[in-house]
């Protein structure tokens, strides 16, 4: 059963009590990509199972995965060094009588492409990650696809903001990935090594569901999970992340035959009623800088198939 | 920036394997062509042929990596590729 709840006013802390210290360089664990992310979190049956999260944040999923789940363990690192710090911070202030379960896997960690971390990811039973799905602005290839596509940058877009990493990911570095034309390489690099260290490992990923829930579908078959959407609501798209990309997807496909088989999903209302392709929610963004603009946000759970 | 001659649109319907395919040929210089793709077996290749237009004639379609001819130059030096690793061997 998924549920749309609409767009997620009320903040994670106020919602569970928990508080987390949350420097600029954090993705902002009140935001509702947080809390749509454990509503799937709760729905996954992780009671006395090991977790781990690629890309740990504030370790605010952490915290909740102790305190609301019952998890026996949960290990987590990330990119930025300074945030498994942070989390190992945040979970003995937020959730001190679980503060042992947590073991963090330090320094920077891209994925689980450490020896520690690998250790770690093959004795997990449920890796849990909320990725980026858009490339960097900034990476020449991607600006190089958008140009030819005739898609300008939003102004500002190619300003790094402290938390870019967690919006962003560095695109042309993971073009060997199949998905990686729709945004979903840094995601599908992540698959591929669960499945290599962790064959029977589950995982439970939140995505922006910009491209639609279908392609997100076919990318954990392709790469040996069978998906399933725990929860999904509404959210508003983030007036600091870039949608270029998806525009230009749009624009690419002009003349092919194939445009209406893939068309972004934006929506102008938060009920769901008005979509909007990504062309329509660029013009809209564009007369009025401040419109607003929706988007489903999903959790997925993907069972590996044949373990 | 490196772009490869040789790409794995294995598990992409036919929408997003053109835009791999769009998207790998930006940048590549003609020298490099054509663009080696690999496909699933059931890819419509005639409808991917269709959708590319007159960009067509600069791609390779496969739909088994011994019949890349990357695959099959790096093969000759070393007998142990996986198709997942056809992206370094262009």
């Amino acid at each position: 059963m998924v549920e749309t709840t609409g767009s997620g006013t009320t903040s994670d802390s106020e919602t569970y009590g928990l508080t987390p210290e949350a420097p600029d360089f954090a993705f902002d664990p009140g935001d509702p990509w947080t809390r749509t992310f454990q509503m799937g979190l709760e729905r996954a049956n992780l009671q006395g199972k090991t977790v781990y999260e690629v890309g740990i944040g504030t370790g605010i999923n952490a915290a909740f995965v102790l305190r609301m789940c019952g998890v026996s363990r949960v290990f987590g690192s990330d990119l930025d060094p300074r945030l498994v710090e942070l989390a190992e911070r945040n979970i003995h202030s937020l959730s001190p009588e679980h503060a042992e379960q947590f073991q963090p896997v330090k320094g920077a960690v891209s994925l689980v492409d450490t020896e520690e971390a690998r250790a770690k990811i093959s004795q997990t039973d449920v890796v849990i990650a909320c990725l980026p799905q858009v490339g960097d602005p900034r990476d020449s290839r991607l600006a190089a696809f958008r140009e030819a596509q005739s898609v300008p940058l939003a102004s500002g877009a190619d300003e790094r903001a402290e938390d870019h990493i967690a919006h962003y990911y560095p695109w042309a570095m993971f073009d060997e990935y199949p998905f990686n034309a729709v945004g979903l390489g840094l995601n599908e690099a992540l698959l591929r090594r669960i499945r290599k260290h962790a064959p029977k490992a589950e995982v439970v990923m939140n995505f922006g569901c910009r491209i639609g829930t279908d392609i997100i579908f076919d990318f954990f078959r392709a790469n040996g999970f069978e998906p399933e959407k725990l929860a999904s609501q509404m959210v508003r798209q983030d007036a600091g992340t870039d949608i270029s990309f998806f525009v230009a997807l749009e624009k690419a496909l002009t003349g092919t035959g194939l445009e209406k088989e893939f068309v972004c999903e934006f929506f102008a209302d938060e009920e769901g009623d008005m979509p909007l392709s990504a062309c329509e929610a660029q013009n809209l963004s564009e007369q009025n800088p401040d419109v607003a603009l929706y988007h489903e946000v999903c959790v997925i759970r993907g069972r590996p198939t044949g373990a | 920036m490196h772009v490869s001659n040789t790409i794995n649109c294995s598990g992409l319907s036919t929408a997003p394997t053109v835009l791999r395919i769009k998207q790998a040929l930006i940048g590549l210089p003609d020298s490099k062509l054509p663009l080696s793709v690999l496909v699933d077996s059931e890819c419509d290749c005639a409808r991917l042929v269709n959708s590319l237009g007159s960009t067509a004639g600069d791609v390779y379609l496969a739909s088994d990596i011994r019949q890349i001819p990357a695959y099959l130059s790096a093969e000759a030096q070393r007998s142990d590729r996986s198709a997942d690793t056809i992206h370094r061997v262009s």
